[in-house]
Order: C-alpha cells, then sequence, then structure tokens
C-alpha cells in the first residue's frame, strides 16, 4: 500500500505539467477557437532560459545572446523566464494565431503544428540536442505516510500548479476580461459589446496559458532534466486531459491531470511486476492517454463543444485529376533521366523525395479530398515498415508480397483510426490521431522486445532474378532500386489520380464539402471516411516499405510523431490538394532532394526544421494552396492573358516541379 | 410496384418541445402534396423526421417497406430523396457533379471500378434528364457556388430526383425565386409527378402551393389542423386563422 502511495504521488511531477499545459490550452481555446499543439514546445522554451541562466549565465534568444557574466540568483532567472514566456506568448498570438483566426480549422491546426516544429528546431539550435540539467530550488525532502518515504517536492509541485490553475478559473469566472473572454468564444460580438477587443483578450490568453505551462515544465524539469522533444510532446496528454474537461472545465481538468499523472506512474510500477508480460512493458503509458480519449470521445462524441460547428473545413478548390498521357510519360521518363544522370547523395535524395512524395500523397487523400486531419500518417508507414523487416527476414516473405501485405496491415490500423472520425472532426480529430501516433511509437517502434535496439533489418528486394537492392559495394544509391520506386510511385499515383477522377473521389468532395448533404444524397457518410483512411494508409504503408528498402533496415528515428508532423507540414507547403502538391511536398521533405542540397552545398542542413518550420507558418496565413497551387494560379493568370488556344500543351504544376528536380 | 409514402403519427421531441405531434401524410406516386403552415410550424422537422435527420417515433412506411430505423442514406438509396432549405448544395463541384454523387454509388466496389473498371467520358447522359427536366442544361459546368440562389434551388431539386426515387420531399423550393420563376417551377413540378414520383411540398408561396398540389395538409405548433382539397383550405376557418394569427380553440400543443 506504502509503494503505492508512493508512486502516485511521483506521478503528480506529471500530473503538475498536465495542469500547467492543460489549463493553458483550455485558456487558448476559450479565447480563441483553436487548439495550441505547440502549448509544451512553448512551454520548454522558457524553461531552457531559465535553465541556461543559472548553469550559465546566459540569456538566450531566438536570435542572439547576452552573456550576464555570473548566472543570476534564481528568483532574477525566474522573472527573466517567464517574462520571456509572457512575450512568447504575445508573438505566438499576433504573428500566427491572429492571422488564422478566419482560416479553415486545417490552417489553424497547421499553423501550430508549424510552431511546434519551429520552436523545437530553435530549441535544439540554440540549446542543442542533449538533456540539460535544472536546478532544483523547490525545497526537497520526505514525509513517512503508510510505512513509505513520501517525497514532498512532488507535493509542493502539483500544489503550485493546483494554486495557478485556480486562479486560470477565477480568470475565467470572476473578471469582467475573462467573462468577455467566454463570451467571445460563443460570439466574438459580445466581447466587443463589454468594451474588451476579442484580439488583445486573446492575446492575454496566450500569454497566461505561456506562463502556467513554463512555470510548470520548470518546475517538472527540476525533477527529470530538461529534454525538448519530451517536453514538448507532453502537450499530447495535455491535450487528452482536455478533451476529457470537454475544454471547458477546470476543475474536471485538475482532477483528470493528477489522475492521469498518477495512473501513468502506477503502471510503471505494475509492468515490474514478475507475471506482466516483457511485451508489454514499453509504451503503455503512452496507449493509456489514448484510450483514454477513444473512450470519452465514443461515451460523449458529438456533446464536445465545436465551436467552428458551422464552419466547415474550408479549404482550397479540388481541381479533379485527368490523366494527360503524354505528360504523365514525360514526368516518369524526366524523373528517370534526373536518376540515371545522378550519383551516390543526389540520387538517393532524389529517390527519397519520390517516396516522401507518396507520405503527402497519404495526405492529399485523406485530407485534401476527405477534409480529414490525421496526425498518424508516419505510424503508419511505421507499422508497414516494422512488419516488412519480420516479413523479408524472419518469414522470407518474397518481394512485391510482402510490400503489399504490410501495406494492407497499415490499411487495417488506418480504418481502426477512422473510427474517431464517425464522432469528431477538425482539430480534434487530429488531436486522436496525434494520441494514436504516439501511442503506436511508443508502444510498438520504441519497443525493445517488439522492435530490437539493434535494428530491424529488411532484405534487400529482388523480382524475377533482378537484383533491387539499394546498396553495392561501394555504390550506396543503385540505380535499380531508384527506378523500382519510381515505377511504384507512378504505379500508385497512376491509382489515386483514378480513384480521385471517379465516383469515390466525388464521393469523398461531397463529404469534404457538406456531411449532411452527402448523407441525404445516398452517401455513406461512415464507409466514404473508412474507405479514405484506408486508401491513405495504404499509400502511407507503401512508402514506409520504401523507406525501409531504402535504408536496409528500420529504427523507430525513421517514423517518429514528431517526423509525421514535418510530413504535414511539407504536404501543407506544396499544396495539399493536388498531385503536383505532393510531388512538391516529396522534393522539400525531410531527407529529401532539397535538404541533400542544402547540407552538402551550403552546409544549412542543422537549419533544415527551421526553415521548414517558418515557410509552414507563412504558408498557412497566406497561401492555402501550397506551392504547387500558388504556381497553377501563376500559370492560369498567364495563360488568360496570352488567351492561348485550347490546343497547346497544357503547362501544369507538376511538370514544372519536375523540372526543377533536374539541379 | 409503387406505392407511395405512408408517414403515420410521427413525433419529434426536443426536451421539452414537441416539433411534431403524431403528424400523419401519405403521398401517392404522381400526386403533389402541400405541406404549408406558419414559421415555425414544424415543417422542415418533418421533413428532417422522414430522411432520418432528427429523432422520431411513429411509422415511416415506403413502397410497402418500414424504413423509419434505416440511416439517411439508405433512405435515401430506398426512395425517399428530400431537397434542403438552404441549397446545401457541394459548392466546390460543378452542377453535374453534384447530381453525379447522388446518381452514383460509391463504396468498396466503385472503388474497384474507378481503378480498373473503363471511365465514361462524362457524366451528362446519367444526369442529362434530371437536369433537362428543371432546365439547367447551359450550367452543367458551373461551379454550384457561382450560380444563383434561384439556380442553386433548381439544381437541388434535379439533385434530389438525379437517380431515381419513389418520393421527393422539396423544402421551400420557391423561397428567393420571382413570381416567373416560381411559375416556370410549378410546370416542372408537375412534369416531375406525371413522370411517376409523388412530391411533397413545402413552401410559403400560397399561390404556388394552391395551384399545384393536389391535396394540401397544414401544420401550426407542430399539430396537423387540416388536410384535404387546397381549395377546401382556402376557406377552412382554422387554416386561415392560423395564418391571420387569430386565436382559436385549436390552441397551443
Amino acid at each position: 500500500m506504502g509503494t503505492v502511495l508512493q508512486f502516485v504521488v511521483l506521478g503528480l511531477g506529471l500530473g503538475a505539467v498536465y495542469i500547467g499545459l492543460g489549463s493553458g490550452l483550455l485558456l487558448v481555446h476559450r479565447a480563441t477557437g483553436m487548439i495550441n499543439f505547440a502549448q509544451g514546445a512553448i512551454a520548454t522554451w522558457g524553461a531552457y532560459v531559465f535553465a541556461e541562466l543559472r548553469n550559465t549565465g546566459t540569456l538566450v534568444f531566438p536570435v542572439g545572446s547576452v552573456d550576464l557574466g555570473e548566472p543570476p540568483s534564481t528568483a532574477t532567472a525566474l522573472v527573466i523566464a517567464l517574462a520571456t514566456a509572457i512575450a512568447l506568448g504575445f508573438a505566438v498570438h499576433y504573428l500566427a494565431f491572429r492571422p488564422v483566426q478566419q482560416n479553415s480549422v486545417l490552417a489553424q491546426v497547421v499553423v501550430s503544428v508549424a510552431l511546434l516544429i519551429t520552436i523545437q528546431a530553435l530549441v535544439v539550435l540554440r540549446f542543442g540536442p542533449n538533456k540539460i540539467d535544472v536546478e532544483s530550488f523547490v525545497p526537497g525532502g520526505t514525509v513517512t505516510l503508510l510505512g513509505a518515504a513520501i517525497p514532498t517536492r512532488e507535493l509542493f509541485i502539483a500544489l503550485v500548479m493546483v494554486v495557478l490553475a485556480a486562479l486560470v478559473w477565477c480568470y475565467l469566472r470572476f473578471t469582467r476580461m475573462g467573462i468577455a473572454t467566454r463570451a467571445a468564444s460563443e460570439n466574438e460580438r459580445a466581447a466587443v459589446l463589454m468594451g474588451f477587443s476579442p484580439s488583445w483578450l486573446a492575446a492575454i490568453a496566450q500569454a497566461g496559458a505561456a506562463f502556467v505551462g513554463t512555470v510548470a515544465v520548470i518546475l517538472a524539469s527540476s525533477l527529470t532534466g530538461l529534454n525538448a522533444d519530451y517536453f514538448g510532446l507532453l502537450v499530447v496528454p495535455a491535450l487528452a486531459v482536455l478533451l476529457v474537461a470537454k475544454l471547458e472545465s477546470i476543475p474536471v481538468l485538475v482532477v483528470a491531470a493528477i489522475g492521469l499523472g498518477a495512473f501513468q506512474s502506477l503502471i510503471g510500477l505494475l509492468v515490474t511486476q514478475p507475471w506482466w508480460p516483457v511485451w508489454a512493458q514499453s509504451g503503455l503509458d503512452q496507449v493509456i492517454p489514448f484510450a483514454v480519449v477513444m473512450v470519452i470521445l465514443f461515451v460523449t462524441g458529438k456533446r464536445l463543444p465545436t465551436r467552428g460547428a458551422t464552419q466547415q473545413i474550408r479549404l482550397p478548390d479540388v481541381p479533379i485529376p485527368r490523366i494527360r498521357p503524354l505528360v504523365a510519360i514525360g514526368l516518369v521518363v524526366a524523373a528517370g533521366l534526373a536518376l540515371a544522370f545522378t550519383t551516390g547523395t543526389i540520387r538517393f535524395g532524389l529517390t527519397t523525395s519520390l517516396i516522401l512524395s507518396l507520405l503527402a500523397l497519404s495526405y492529399v487523400v485523406l485530407t485534401g479530398y476527405l477534409g480529414q486531419i490525421s496526425l498518424a500518417q508516419s505510424a503508419f508507414a511505421g507499422a508497414a515498415g516494422f512488419v516488412l523487416s519480420k516479413a523479408s527476414v524472419d518469414w522470407g516473405i518474397p518481394f512485391p508480397i510482402s510490400m503489399i501485405l504490410c501495406a494492407l496491415l497499415a490499411t487495417a490500423l488506418g480504418m481502426l483510426v477512422a473510427l474517431p472520425a464517425f464522432r469528431i472532426r477538425g482539430a480534434q480529430l487530429a488531436i486522436v490521431t496525434l494520441a494514436a501516433g504516439l501511442g503506436i511509437e511508443r508502444f510498438i517502434f520504441n519497443n525493445y522486445s517488439l522492435s530490437p535496439p539493434e535494428g530491424n533489418p529488411i532484405a534487400d528486394a529482388s523480382l524475377f532474378g533482378m537484383d533491387l537492392a539499394v546498396r553495392e559495394g561501394r555504390d550506396l544509391s543503385r540505380l535499380a532500386f531508384s527506378l523500382m520506386v519510381l515505377v511504384i510511385v507512378a504505379i500508385i499515383v497512376w491509382v489515386f489520380v483514378r480513384v480521385a477522377s471517379g465516383d469515390m473521389g466525388r464521393a469523398f468532395l461531397a463529404v469534404r464539402a457538406n456531411e449532411r448533404a452527402a448523407e441525404s444524397s445516398g452517401i455513406n457518410v461512415r464507409r466514404t471516411k473508412v474507405i479514405g483512411f484506408a486508401l491513405s494508409a495504404f499509400i502511407a504503408g507503401i512508402a514506409g516499405c520504401l523507406i525501409g528498402f531504402s535504408r536496409g533496415q528500420l529504427s523507430a528515428e525513421s517514423f517518429t510523431v514528431m517526423a509525421g508532423l514535418q510530413l504535414l507540414a511539407v504536404a501543407y507547403l506544396g499544396g495539399i490538394t493536388t498531385i503536383g502538391g505532393s510531388l512538391v511536398a516529396g522534393l522539400i521533405g525531410p531527407l529529401g532532394i532539397s535538404y541533400v542540397l542544402m547540407r552538402t552545398w551550403l552546409d544549412l542542413g542543422e537549419y533544415y526544421e527551421l526553415v521548414l518550420g517558418l515557410a509552414l507558418v507563412l504558408t498557412a496565413i497566406l497561401n492555402p494552396v501550397g506551392i504547387a497551387g500558388a504556381v497553377r494560379h501563376q500559370v492560369e493568370f498567364v495563360r488568360r492573358k496570352l488567351r492561348r488556344p485550347a490546343t497547346s500543351p497544357p503547362i501544369d504544376a507538376p511538370r514544372r516541379e519536375e523540372e526543377a528536380s533536374h539541379v | 410496384m409503387s406505392d407511395g409514402l405512408h408517414a403515420r403519427e410521427l413525433t419529434v421531441r426536443y426536451g421539452g418541445l414537441v416539433a411534431n405531434s403524431e403528424v400523419s401524410v401519405d403521398v401517392a406516386p404522381g400526386e403533389i402534396v402541400g405541406l404549408i403552415g406558419p414559421n415555425g410550424a414544424g415543417k422542415t422537422t418533418f421533413v428532417d423526421a422522414l430522411t432520418g435527420f432528427a429523432p422520431m417515433t411513429g411509422e415511416i412506411e415506403l413502397d410497402g417497406i418500414r424504413i423509419e430505423n434505416l440511416p439517411p442514406h439508405e433512405r435515401r438509396a430506398a426512395g425517399l430523396s428530400r431537397t434542403w432549405q438552404s441549397g446545401e448544395l457541394f459548392g466546390n463541384l460543378s452542377t453535374t457533379e453534384n447530381l453525379l454523387v447522388a446518381a452514383r454509388s460509391a463504396g468498396w466496389t466503385s472503388l474497384a471500378r474507378d481503378v480498373f473498371g473503363r471511365r465514361r467520358r462524362n457524366g451528362r447522359d446519367v444526369v442529362g434528364a434530371a437536369l433537362e427536366m428543371v432546365g439547367l442544361t447551359d450550367i452543367a459546368d458551373t461551379l454550384a457556388r457561382d450560380l444563383s440562389l434561384g439556380q442553386q434551388k433548381l439544381v437541388g431539386v434535379a439533385r434530389a430526383a438525379a437517380g431515381g426515387c419513389t418520393v421527393l420531399l422539396l423544402d421551400e423550393p420557391a423561397a428567393g425565386l420571382d413570381s416567373m420563376e416560381s411559375r416556370a417551377l410549378a410546370q416542372r413540378l408537375r412534369a416531375i409527378a406525371d413522370a411517376g414520383p409523388g412530391i411533397l411540398l413545402i413552401d410559403h408561396d400560397m399561390s404556388l402551393v394552391l395551384t399545384v398540389c393536389d391535396r394540401v395538409t397544414v401544420l401550426e405548433f407542430g399539430k396537423q389542423i387540416f388536410t384535404g382539397d387546397p381549395t377546401a383550405a382556402r376557406t377552412d376557418p382554422r387554416v386561415v386563422a392560423a395564418y391571420l394569427g387569430t386565436p382559436t380553440e385549436v390552441g397551443h400543443g
């Protein structure tokens, strides 16, 4: 009993972070109607500033830094760090959130995902990738209760966060500004009538959220050390807690946060029991938040307040694709030539770009056509890749069959993740799919008993005696492999065009435009969503297998949630509604050709994620059609100007992008 | 053998509010039945209940088959089709594509058909008749959101009729039309009904309803206060009172 109590109290440290991030998320949602996926990353920045001040006496800004000589006192460092957090909150509001206030839900999700990527990248650039220690200024010690030593530090931290959450609750309930904030979430005019600018209220909320979150991360990181990835992604369980609180109740949020923290801590105790199966030891604490969210959503589904209920996901128009045989052949030949006339890392970069364009295409199917936001695509790809390792090495299944089987497994996973989409949409679906992705990552990819730490080797592909291995001797990138990838990508794109221009694609677009009208027109909306998720996950699965073949083995790092978010970023950046967009996305995607060139020619590889994040913020705000869409608009504009006869060969975005790849 | 629509004692409750109280309506094939009543009488709620968009009790029979437990898309497949007061077209699709959504099925088999099947060059042959019926062949390729309100209403009617149906439920198709368009619509509705399907027509335009309908049902505060001949409805004291707002003994439900 004493040990159980001890572990419950140890879980309070985690619970305190959930309270801090969760009440910030709630505050921002009340003020803006948006979910801030970057809440954890924002809080992490302030904590790093604090730690760096205390450790080295340097005040680090996103650009530049000031050396204060001596490390300042704890109190001074705290004040500076929290002031930084508040400034960051204001910046986030005015530079990122306010510009997309009237945009689609997708643009809003993308902006905060972009912020997450940007801030994480900045943290690594400015503070280094390693875990750093944080001074523990909270009085430590233990009290003995029920025969167990209970740490007081966790108790104190939780107490501080409960008090801060209570202050947030009081702000929303009793102050005129707080009441106006709540009114604004129903109707912005109401806030104006009370004499407040909704934008100012939202800015205050962002600053408050950053403050509360930063306090939580500073306190909790004194227990564990500070790590950007870890604390940045604690936003996922915090989002789970937020959903439990139905996005509005601070008291419920506090109870749920403490409960979840304690529960995760207890699982840590449980898995050390001798009777507990070894394969389920790792990652279970991450599966729990997802399970909690699923259950809550299924029980209370439609009763969650959806501020944007009347506002549909307004996405850019989708041009119905047609296969122009000449253009298609030209594209494939051009890509083939590009692969043939390059070698080594450049060819490998091009090949990776081709694979990435498939991953981006899976977003085009799901988000561009069906209007559903999924952040679990990299988990689908990863699941297929991991099974491919077993299928190709342990079970000896031959090449094309093994790949298709693994992609079908990803398909099944995708259909499972489609179930929450029956009840929810928009940003909430993004939360659930993010939690699902994180659960899969921690439970399967990072689970050493399922995927050994020394790597998951994948047997090279061969077909009819043709050797399709990626490497041979000193040749790191064989042409045969690259051409195989090209053929597979061409086939998948062809299938996509057939579906997108057929009855199914039309049904996707109808569901995206208006679910009610689609239902009354005889479309089974649920089945359509399942098919969309299945198709999208299948494409992602094929891409995962190709990534596996190209590396020769798979490690968890290839398919982390962050990698998935980066892919959403490039898919959106390229243009999430068109094939051209997915090709562009492939070219600019992580480890693709642009990255390779940036690293080898400009020596700027370490800035890749930062540039990506910033470009994405700008795209979400200014240019929802992405790069491919912008190019097409320009081309149409020029064509209209020139009044070209219709017989001239079509100049479309994909071909232009493909030409760019000759560089 | 078409038997039309028989709705018996449909009741819709929203919390304590009774939006429809035991409303019964029959629509035979080829017949146009008007559903009229003042604002808030529960006309749209009745259509929502019939098509599965509002929780209801009661019986709905279409061509001799009970459909009250089916989800909306299966009721549509069974032959009960509707339009929406607010149009609710797929704004990002062209007129033809809007009709094709209703006319073509989309499931796992169509996924395979899309990939491997032969593609018809365009869907005009499939939905051409429905477009011709409402006289909109010239806007077949226009995006739905670029259409005028009157055109959107007509495309809504054509979409509901596309692919065939037993009974059409039209929720204020004439709202926003001028009197000439309204008269043209009346002729088109008559032509649709003569071709087979029954029509339940909701509208505020009394002259349209009374000229084109074979029978009318009048709702007030969710209750059915009159069913019968249109000319009789004109002089029925309860109907007159409901429309003029005079208090009557047929009080609040």
